[in-house]
């Protein structure tokens, strides 16, 4: 009788097993009929609240595109399912992120990638598994010109560093190195006395590599004077500044984060009397940096793509507008210059899997190579959204803003002041400027 | 290099030098008494920077007079955080207590992130604008301007120094709190009696100290001393809730070089600490400052491994 008992018992554990084998666990794309986008953020962590505008982004792109009845995959049509992967803002965890989409998840491709340290790392598991990936959250150019693994299957829709500093030196060099030349008659020829300080890591440094870059390719009349790198969150830059001062700049051009360009811009007006124009990489063009430099940062220089407060005039003017207009309906707050790449990058997987009639993963990288879409929310060159042939760029049409006083808001409001099809108004050399010495 | 400017870079040391003194003095304080290394004690300097702020945007009163107030609530949360999280596993291994610290600096950190979220916010201080010019030209000269209206090119000096109001209260509150500090502990039965715990705790039993009253105490005014240095937030710099990583490692490295539970030796160290970062800085270069906090740190272990005061040294 006991071992009847057991052998029945045995019996309904197996045939359980069976039954729950068969429920749930991986299904194939075809068993579901869905597009299966994994989206790579920071969710929590240090940069959760980038990493929420992204997937806030990403979310409002999937239900467009599912409200106008999905993607249109070999005349089938076919809705998209957005699945979190939380890089909890590191790199262990951004690989585990990305290794669950793959290996759990079976999603057809990736987008996002917020921070190339975060992205450096975890890329490598979607090379190993030739997964498609839209990053848009990561500037380093490192990332898809990487020759350690397979880059092929990365596709960047994000300014790079070295896209940074060419379109800012090129407004320094045309712009502000004339009018300082001019003011203080200087030889029209006189080079611009350019210093850099940089956040140490693959950030910082791809600004400077890029800045040294563009002015020997372009033979821009600018002299890098001094470099100091800073540790990632440093709050004291008063001595270095001070270092810089000494030297003699004409133009600072900081590459840092919001939490370290505030405490520059400040510390180097208010406490250490460096009176130079102050450039600002994009990630800094935010309400926080606005409100934090008070009118210290008035004039300073603010290179975008995607802002809180200008929308650039002209053909994406209106589908800003009503992106911007959408998302705070829904969700209550402005997005974010990564949110809004992020949501285009909904867009272009979207294309090019209508494009490449398939979730084949070659099919689609294939696609996303030969891709050509009109510009969404973010201006691009040449109005469209298409990668390099070398490595996989997309090239976006920077603007510079130059802060102004706003007496009434009791904070700086930026203007667009570059390039001339964008300007709103001339740039201002103040009064209290005062040139290297 | 212009020489011209190294009393300006002394100045920044010592404004730097202040607060890793406040940091590293609540650090050794606890560690004295209770022999207990609070890892978690960036957080209640970030948690203390929150208080301010939240009294701030609330009340809308001057950071400056905020902060005593920040200070005494913080007493009070460190007195809680010593009896509830530190007292009952005290004596049951060090690794107990590492653990405890370690589980403090989660649930602070995503505590006040639930609250706050991750944003950066800013409190601007109300001196922000304002300076202290000490010039010298025939006769000295020492004015307080608004740096936004008024001109330093008005002082025609052969020479002449700017200071940040903030820095020069900042610099001032710390010299007027360490005061309190040495008056408190060498002159009040209270504070002789943690001196004694600090130096032998069953001595200080048997003598009828109350040990553990002790222990409350110097948590309560540890966390009080990193409320204090919070201080340097209150002059426009950005935080959100995981600013306090770094500069708790900072004190760490403060007081290993001063002596760890060695009060003398925080306060030597965080000066050494804030000049020698700052004249590197400038002579060097930037990527030079975190270098020289540990080649110094380094030094001190090998030549002195009890650090510049050490233990028992009080």
């Amino acid at each position: 009788m006991a071992e009847r008992k057991k052998i029945a018992l045995m019996v309904s554990i197996l045939a359980l097993i069976a039954f729950f084998g068969c429920l749930g666990g991986d299904t194939t794309t075809e068993e579901t009929n869905k597009i299966k986008i994994g989206l790579v953020a920071p969710l929590t962590g240090a940069a959760s609240t980038t990493g929420g505008d992204m997937w806030k982004s990403a979310e409002m792109a999937v239900e467009e595109i599912n409200a106008n009845g999905g993607v249109n995959v070999n005349g089938e049509m076919m809705m998209i399912e957005l699945i979190k992967g939380d890089t909890e803002t590191n790199p262990e965890q951004g690989v585990k992120a990305v290794t669950k989409l793959i290996t759990e998840d079976k999603v057809d491709l990736l987008i996002g990638g917020f921070s190339s340290a975060i992205t450096y790392a975890d890329q490598v598991i979607a090379s190993e598994n030739q997964v498609p990936f839209i990053i848009t959250g990561a500037s380093s150019p490192i990332i898809t010109k990487r020759d350690d693994i397979d880059t092929s299957y990365f596709f960047h829709h994000c300014p790079t560093t070295d896209d940074y500093a060419h379109d800012t030196l090129l407004f320094v060099d045309e712009v502000i190195r004339p009018l300082i030349n001019e003011r203080f008659n200087y030889p029209a020829d006189r080079k611009l006395r350019l210093g850099i300080l940089y956040q140490d890591g693959k950030y910082g440094e791809g600004v400077l590599d890029g800045s040294k870059k563009v002015i020997e390719e372009k033979g821009l009349n600018i002299e890098i004077v001094s470099e100091e790198k800073f540790t990632q969150s440093e709050t004291d830059y008063r001595t270095v500044l001070t270092a810089m001062k000494d030297v003699g700049v004409d133009v600072l051009y900081p590459a840092a984060f919001l939490n370290e360009q505030t405490p520059i811009v400040l510390q180097g007006r208010k406490d250490v009397g460096l009176n130079t124009i102050y450039l600002s990489v994009e990630c800094n063009d935010d309400p926080d940096y606005y409100s934090g430099v008070e009118k210290w940062g008035e004039y300073s220089i603010q290179e975008s793509r995607f802002g809180p407060y200008s929308v650039p005039a002209g053909p994406i003017e209106s589908k800003v507008n009503k992106f911007r207009n959408d998302y705070e309906s829904r969700y209550g707050a402005s997005p974010s210059m990564m949110g809004a790449s992020t949501y285009e990058g909904v867009y272009v997987a979207a294309q090019a899997i209508k494009d490449g009639g398939g979730l084949n993963k070659s099919e689609i990288k294939d696609a996303l190579n030969s891709l050509e879409m009109e510009q969404m929310v973010e201006a691009m060159k040449e109005q469209t959204i298409k990668f390099s042939d070398d490595y996989r760029e997309s090239k976006f049409q920077l603007y510079m803003q130059q802060l102004i006083w706003d007496e009434a808001l009791g904070e700086t409001r930026p203007v667009i002041v570059w390039p001339d099809n964008l300007k709103e108004q001339d740039f201002v050399l103040p009064d209290w400027y005062e040139p290297a010495t | 290099m212009d020489f011209g400017i190294l009393p300006e870079i002394l100045f920044w040391g010592l404004y730097a030098g202040s607060i890793y003194i406040l940091l590293a003095i609540g650090l050794n304080l606890i560690f004295g008494v209770m022999k207990v290394v609070n890892f978690a004690h960036g957080e209640l300097l970030m948690l203390s920077i929150y208080i301010t702020f939240l009294l701030h945007s609330v009340l809308g009163l001057n950071p400056y007079l905020i902060v005593p107030i920040t200070m005494v609530l913080m007493f009070f949360i460190g007195v809680l955080i010593e009896r509830v999280c530190f007292r009952p596993i005290m004596g049951t291994g060090k690794l107990n207590e590492i653990f405890m610290s370690l589980a403090l600096i989660y649930l602070i950190q995503n505590g006040v992130a639930l609250v706050w979220g991750n944003d950066y916010n800013t409190i601007h201080s109300p001196l922000g604008n304002s300076k202290l010019v000490i010039a010298f030209d025939n006769s000295l000269i020492v004015d307080v301007i608004d740096i936004q209206s008024t001109s330093l090119k008005q002082y025609n000096a052969s020479w002449m120094m700017s200071l940040s109001l903030d820095h020069v209260v900042i610099i001032s509150v710390t010299v007027f709190l360490l005061l309190m500090f040495y008056l408190f502990m060498w002159k009040t039965k209270t504070g002789k009696a943690m001196r004694a715990t600090s130096q032998n705790r069953e001595a200080a039993m048997l003598a009828g100290i109350n040990v553990e009253r002790m222990d409350m105490i110097s948590f309560g005014l540890g966390a009080s001393f990193a409320a204090a240095a919070s201080l340097w937030w209150i002059t426009g710099l950005q935080f959100n809730p995981y600013v306090g990583s770094i500069p708790a490692i900072k004190a760490f490295a403060v007081i290993i070089f001063g002596g760890l539970g060695s009060i003398q030796g925080a306060i030597a160290g965080g000066l050494i600490y804030g000049i020698a970062e700052n004249a590197s800085s400038y002579v060097f270069g930037g990527a030079w400052k975190d270098a020289t906090s540990f080649i110094i740190l380094v030094l001190m272990l090998v030549l002195r491994p009890t650090g510049l005061f050490g233990e028992g040294e009080d």
